[in-house]
């Protein structure tokens, strides 16, 4: 029979009549105990030992113990000089007694709460009597101490100390109790028969090494020329591999991930590059104009009013507008466009137009790009997009920030209807599993008509807000020199990210209150 | 948004569908944008309303669109006011800054307790939209009985008169108050004064009402107690104030409806503007006297929007028969009428009710054709036309750092890009006026929303250092790295910002040390051919002599060391931390 080294180590070292711990055998092979144990338990698998199992409990002393073997226990040395100070005639001062007792700190006070339990004396007012009939040399507690003193993990039975003295001990910290469990293993007839047969020692292997693999080659350069397959002959052949508990946890591996807001951000972008939109940049922060102004938002509108705003205190202006388009966009707001319309009946200022902010909307790309001062002129049919981060000076709370990613959409093209608006939306939307949108008519300064759109929820199937949209105006479009339509749509991507992963508080998402805990674990969305 | 309170059981009184269950309500309102909210401790309707529609900002309002919405109403319909009486004066002392005034005079009203709360809710809703918090146009109704008419107009028919007071220049009862106060006391001592303080302050001659009697109105702020309305009141005196003439006229057309549909009697009044400059900005109908200008209110005229039948169709994607057009016109409380545009083409003259302050364009007919129609009656549709899409160079290029970023072990982070001074330099030990990476002259906001988000950050390093502080009870090691937006002055920027973008990572483990930062970013620069250089350098973060400047094809872009202990300790970290940052351009 062929074993591995360690297991016919162990067999001889075994005995059939007598069993033998594990300890034992390891100082027997002088192999380490953990791997007697593991070939233990492989010969056991082969029924080639039998191993039985029992708990020892042993004690020793713990520090302090140690420490009152040698010096004595406190209340003892109390009782000895209060002796020596005559406290066996009559009361002494006990400030004395200490002194000459030599104990120091917590001595004190565990040397005084046992010094009357065990009959040594009294203490009342300040003053300790002694009773000279006391006999510390039969203090149990202390000769269980000197019994000890030697023993490190002895075995509970070998010990000659009562239980209850033990428990005292155990009780005031000076001893520790420990179980271990012992194996011991008897040879089977079946081993007795393989070791009379003789058992031939196989090589296990914990790992595959370089040295292993290239074993062949140290048979000599001029087989391996020879082409005769000589790496068909290196020791791998006659090795065999150490077992692993294959099921057990491995370590925890910290990868690197795409923050999860991130990864909804790709998708998003996947979705509207398929769909053939084109992605836009520019400014955070930005003149009023590009993102008021130019959407025909009027300038007495109240989301425009400093408090809902992040108006910048410094730098205050944008240096330069398109005066051309300056001209118009107020026009616009004063007049309206072509023959039928009015305009707004408020007041309209360049200034207040300069003035910069963090944009409230990515809109201000939009009207940025619209009026071709981007890319230059975009002729229809065209789509962009973008996923940027807007500024709101709301309330901060689980679902609001102060700063959000906007996904922001248009298409611009002839005769838009919003039956095409709807369709548009409807397939982006179902990318997301978020079916059954309802168009709620809704009113936006710069777009009419105007949506509310709501979806059902993928998991809960409650019905929720996510998004608004519209066509947007003339009074918009025509000073921005678009002559066709265009249709837009606006959502925040938290509120999107929110739905699909479940998460209950947004900042857990976004900004520097990040849980890295939260963010390693979350589940990749794709 | 903005809600309003309506009475379920007043709705069905004056739609005349007493049978109508909540249920049913609640619905039909969804349909007409009044979203559902909740009710109030009285049981009322709490509906959301967009700011649109805002002659629908109380019970009477909605009832009529719910009126037609039923079929119950079609058309436009005017009230036909009585001949003035009464005549507002505006004095050539009435303030510059506010010399615009409407009214009109309404009799027989039957002000029950409900209607009362309906008419100052309908008053406080407009002072919160149009009226823009009272500062573009005020509302104060006074009980007619309480006035006495002046005779200084030359007929003798009776009139009050509008007028610029010095602000402790006359002395009344205000609303709420027992004292008479100057106008400058009830700013001062007045609850509502103080509220409004602002929108008059400024102004040389404060606003003020007479009549015969005396001062009895201080708009925008407060009335005098002596003509305050009650449920006994009969007939009423309705004036406004404010900044622009369409603005208020509008507002009174929506109180005049509202009580109309009540069952008051309108009745005109004349304005007189002494002012002709004044006057000439006012108004289009009116008429000279005596160098001033008159104008008769409420001006419960119509206009009318010319809509293309082709325009119809293309908004809504759908082909309609001139007769549905006229008919979903007539459901929206619209009256059109067919006609030929100069071109030959079919066009709609829409005439529309004074009470509509939404319509400034024929698209805004047009969404109450949509709406009349059934918006989600709609079939969708995508747009068969064919664009090509792509995403921005930037974005891919953020991207193609990321995945070499996380592919090198690092956690890619999320910050918020507002911060305040403190975070971004003084616990790095960086001012702003220094040429160290990361420093410069902040972009700063006016009204922060709370004193940790005054600035736009100049660098990335804070977020990811908080970031580090705030996990300390997490597992080592912690790498983390973000391609953050970043600010700060720059005068050759037209906004006068200089935005870009900064590569940032931070390794925090018990042995993380300049070489660790150095490899990772060598590898960066491999895998985007650049040529990586990193010189001695100082930082005030940094260690000196663990800290080199970052220069990437020769160029300075960023700073690369190990984090001093004092930054660290400020942080209540207890390992070290090595760290780059630097300019994601000069990878591009």
């Amino acid at each position: 029979m062929q074993l591995p080294a360690q297991q016919v180590a162990v067999l001889e070292a075994a005995s059939a009549d007598d069993a033998t711990s594990v300890d034992a055998l390891a100082a027997a092979t002088d192999l380490p105990p953990e791997t007697v144990t593991g070939a233990v338990f492989e010969l056991e698998d082969e029924e080639l030992v039998a191993v039985t199992e029992r708990v020892d409990e042993t004690v020793s002393l713990t520090d302090e113990g140690r420490e009152y073997a040698t010096d004595g226990l406190p209340e003892v040395r109390l009782y000895e000089a209060a002796l020596e100070a005559g406290a066996g005639d009559e009361p002494v001062q006990m400030g004395r007694v200490i002194g000459a007792s030599g104990l120091e700190g917590p001595q004190v006070d565990i040397a005084l709460s046992n010094y009357a339990r065990k009959g040594y004396g009294s203490i009342d007012s300040g003053e300790i009597t002694a009773d000279p009939d006391a006999e510390p040399d039969a203090d149990a507690e202390a000769n269980a101490l000197a019994e000890l003193a030697d023993a490190d993990d002895a075995p509970v039975e070998s010990i000659d100390v009562d239980t209850e003295t033990l428990e005292e001990l155990e009780r005031r910290g000076l001893l520790e109790r420990s179980e271990s469990t012992v194996r011991e293993v008897t040879l089977t007839d079946a081993a007795v028969t393989e070791l009379m047969a003789g058992l031939e020692t196989a090589e296990t292997v914990g790992q595959v090494t370089p040295e292993l693999l290239t074993s062949w080659a140290k048979q000599g350069f001029a087989d391996h020329s020879s082409g005769q397959g000589p790496r068909e002959d290196g020791e791998w052949e006659d090795v065999e591999f150490a077992e692993y508990n294959v099921e057990a946890d491995a370590e925890t591996v910290e990868g690197g991930n795409v923050h999860i807001l991130r990864q909804m951000s790709e998708r998003v972008k996947d979705v509207l590059v398929g769909m053939g939109f084109q992605e836009m940049d520019g400014p955070h922060a930005d003149a009023d104009f590009w993102i008021n102004d130019c959407l025909f938002m009027p300038q007495d509108h109240p989301a425009r009013t400093h408090w809902d705003r992040f108006a910048l205190e410094q730098p205050t202006h944008i240096d330069e507008l398109p005066e051309d388009l300056v001209e118009r966009v107020e026009r616009a707001h004063r007049e309206g466009v072509g023959e039928d319309s009015e305009g707004y009946h408020s007041p309209w200022d360049e200034d207040f137009a300069r003035a910069l902010a963090l944009r409230g909307h990515t809109t201000s790309l939009s009207t940025r790009y619209l009026s071709g001062t981007e890319i230059g002129e975009i002729e229809p049919p065209a789509r962009f997009f973008s996923v940027e981060k807007a500024y709101r000076n709301d309330t901060l709370d689980a679902t609001h920030l102060l700063e959000f990613y906007q996904i922001e959409g248009w298409v611009m093209a002839e005769d838009l209807s919003v039956r095409d608006l709807m369709g548009t939306f409807e397939e982006f939307y179902a990318q997301f599993g978020i079916t059954d949108i309802q168009f709620k008519p809704h009113y936006n300064p710069y777009t009419e008509p105007s949506f509310e759109l709501f979806g059902t929820h993928p998991t809960t199937g409650e019905l929720i807000e996510i998004g608004n949209s519209g066509i947007f105006r003339e009074e918009m479009l025509e000073p921005l020199g678009v002559e066709c339509d265009v249709m837009a749509w606006g959502l925040a991507l938290e509120r999107l990210a929110m739905l699909t992963t479940g998460a209950e508080d947004i900042r857990d998402l976004h900004g520097t209150l990040a849980d890295l805990e939260f963010l390693r674990n979350a589940e990749v969305t794709y | 948004m903005p809600t309003v309170d309506i009475d379920p059981d007043e709705l069905r009184e004056l739609t005349g569908n007493e049978e109508t269950s909540d249920d049913d309500l609640i619905d039909d309102l969804f349909g007409l944008g009044l979203e559902f909210e909740g009710r109030t401790e009285d049981g009322e309707f709490e509906l959301e309303f967009a700011p649109d529609r805002l002659d629908r900002l109380s019970v009477e309002g909605v009832a009529r669109s719910l009126r037609y919405q039923y079929g119950d109403a079609r058309g436009v319909h005017v009230p036909s006011p009585n001949a003035a009486e009464w005549t507002i004066e505006v004095d050539e002392s009435a303030p510059d800054e506010r010399p615009y005034v409407t009214g009109a005079v309404i009799r027989d009203v039957n002000l029950d307790e409900d209607a009362l709360d309906s008419l100052i809710q309908l008053q406080e809703k407009l002072h919160a939209t149009m009226g823009r918090k009272r500062a573009k146009g005020a509302i104060g109704i006074h009980d007619l009985t309480m006035l006495k008419g002046r005779d200084a107009v030359d007929d003798g028919t009776p009139s009050i008169k509008y007028v610029g007071v010095d602000p402790d220049g006359d002395r009344f009862v205000p609303l709420d108050s027992d004292a008479e106060m100057t106008p400058a006391q009830v700013l001062e001592d007045h609850q509502t004064g103080q509220t409004y303080a602002d929108l008059v302050s400024g102004y040389d001659r404060y606003p003020a009402i007479y009549d015969d009697i005396g001062l009895f109105s201080f708009p925008p702020v407060i009335n005098g107690r002596r003509t305050e309305v009650s449920t006994d009141s009969r007939d009423l005196f309705v004036e406004m104030t404010g900044t622009d003439q369409w603005t208020i006229d509008k507002m009174l057309n929506i109180v005049c409806y509202a009580l109309s549909a009540r069952g008051a009697t309108i009745e005109d009044v004349t304005v007189e503007y002494a002012d002709s400059e004044a006057a000439n900005a006012a108004s289009n109908g009116s008429r000279t006297q005596s160098g001033g200008r008159e104008l008769v209110r409420p001006d419960l005229s119509t206009k009318t929007k010319t809509v293309a039948h082709d325009r119809i169709e293309t908004i809504l994607g759908i082909d309609l028969d001139p007769e549905e057009v006229l008919d979903l016109a007539e459901r929206s409380g619209l009256e059109a009428e067919k006609t030929e545009s100069d071109d030959g083409n079919l066009v709609y003259e829409v005439t529309v009710p004074p009470y509509r302050v939404d319509v400034l364009h024929p698209l805004d007919i047009i969404d109450d054709l949509g709406r009349a129609y059934g918006f989600n009656e709609l079939e969708p549709t995508y747009p068969d036309v064919g664009t090509v899409g792509g995403r921005h160079e930037r974005s891919r290029l953020e991207r193609a750092v990321r995945t070499q970023l996380v592919g090198l072990g690092f956690e890619d982070l999320l910050n918020f890009h507002m911060i305040n001074e403190e975070e971004n330099y003084a616990r790095l030990e960086l001012s702003p006026d220094t040429d160290a990476y990361g420093a410069g002259e902040p972009a700063t906001i006016k009204e922060p929303y709370s004193e940790d988000y005054t600035m736009l950050r100049t660098w990335v390093m804070p977020s990811l250092m908080t970031v580090l502080e705030r996990n300390t009870h997490r597992s080592y090691p912690q790498h983390l790295s973000e391609i953050g937006f970043r600010a700060a002055l720059d005068d050759s920027e037209n906004t006068g910002v200089g935005e870009s973008r900064h590569v940032g990572a931070v390794l925090a483990s018990h042995d993380a040390g300049y070489e660790d930062a150095k490899a990772r970013l060598q590898a960066l620069a491999r895998k985007f051919d650049v040529d990586l250089e990193t010189p001695p350098t100082d930082h005030p973060a940094f260690i000196s002599g663990r800290t080199a400047a970052v220069v990437i094809d020769g160029e300075a872009v960023g700073v690369i060391g190990e984090v001093h202990p004092t930054v660290l300790i400020e942080y209540d970290l207890e390992v070290p931390v090595a760290a780059f940052e630097f300019d994601l351009e000069s990878l591009q």
